[in-house]
């Protein structure tokens, strides 16, 4: 039953991951897709903590956490350097 | 079973569009971004697979610091690899200041 009920939800996380990339390929301007890449980061996270649940071993969390750390300093580089400011 | 196969393959079909788009794409910011995208998909594809140490590994050097790197060289070279380029997307990008 727990089983079934993170298979959903893996899927559903999945859809996002793929929504985020149609935006990221299609996207107008630089703003649209350093978001979709921060939406990606995001679900990705979710995903790895998913799987870390449906493993049963607590120590996979730590990849999730330094995941998180990482991505947001690529995010705030991104962004210095559209303001013109790096 | 067969449904985590699906979920795999899923994966690698995004990472091959993100891959596609890093190659074609003129605008180097925006390929630095589509090589962000690879390593992330590519980092949770190795913890799909087993393997968490080199997931780690993937998601320190290629999120973070290979796109910091290849930033900091755009702000210190150009953005466009020509001038037609950097014409077409200002026209195609004038509402936004950049």
């Amino acid at each position: 039953m727990v089983n079934t009920i993170l298979t959903i939800a893996m899927a559903i996380i999945l859809l996002s991951i793929a929504i985020s990339m149609i935006r990221f390929l299609i996207g107008k301007t630089s703003v649209d897709r350093v978001i979709a890449f921060d939406i990606m980061t995001v679900s990705s996270i979710a995903l790895i903590a998913v799987l870390a649940k449906m493993t049963g071993r607590i120590i996979y969390l730590d990849i999730a956490l330094v995941y998180g750390l990482l991505s947001f300093l690529a995010v705030i580089i991104i962004a210095k350097y559209l303001e013109k400011s790096l | 079973m067969i449904i985590y196969l699906v979920f795999l393959f899923i994966l690698l079909a995004l990472m091959v569009g993100a891959a596609i788009f890093s190659i074609i794409q003129k605008d180097l910011l925006y390929a630095v971004i589509g090589t962000g995208v690879i390593s992330l998909i590519l980092s949770v594809l190795f913890f799909l697979l087993q393997a968490p140490d080199v997931a780690l590994t993937e998601a320190a050097i290629g999120v973070a610091l290979t796109t910091i790197i290849f930033i900091i060289t755009i702000r210190n070279t150009v953005r466009f690899e020509d001038e037609h380029d950097r014409k077409e997307a200002g026209e195609s990008k004038k509402f936004i200041n950049n």
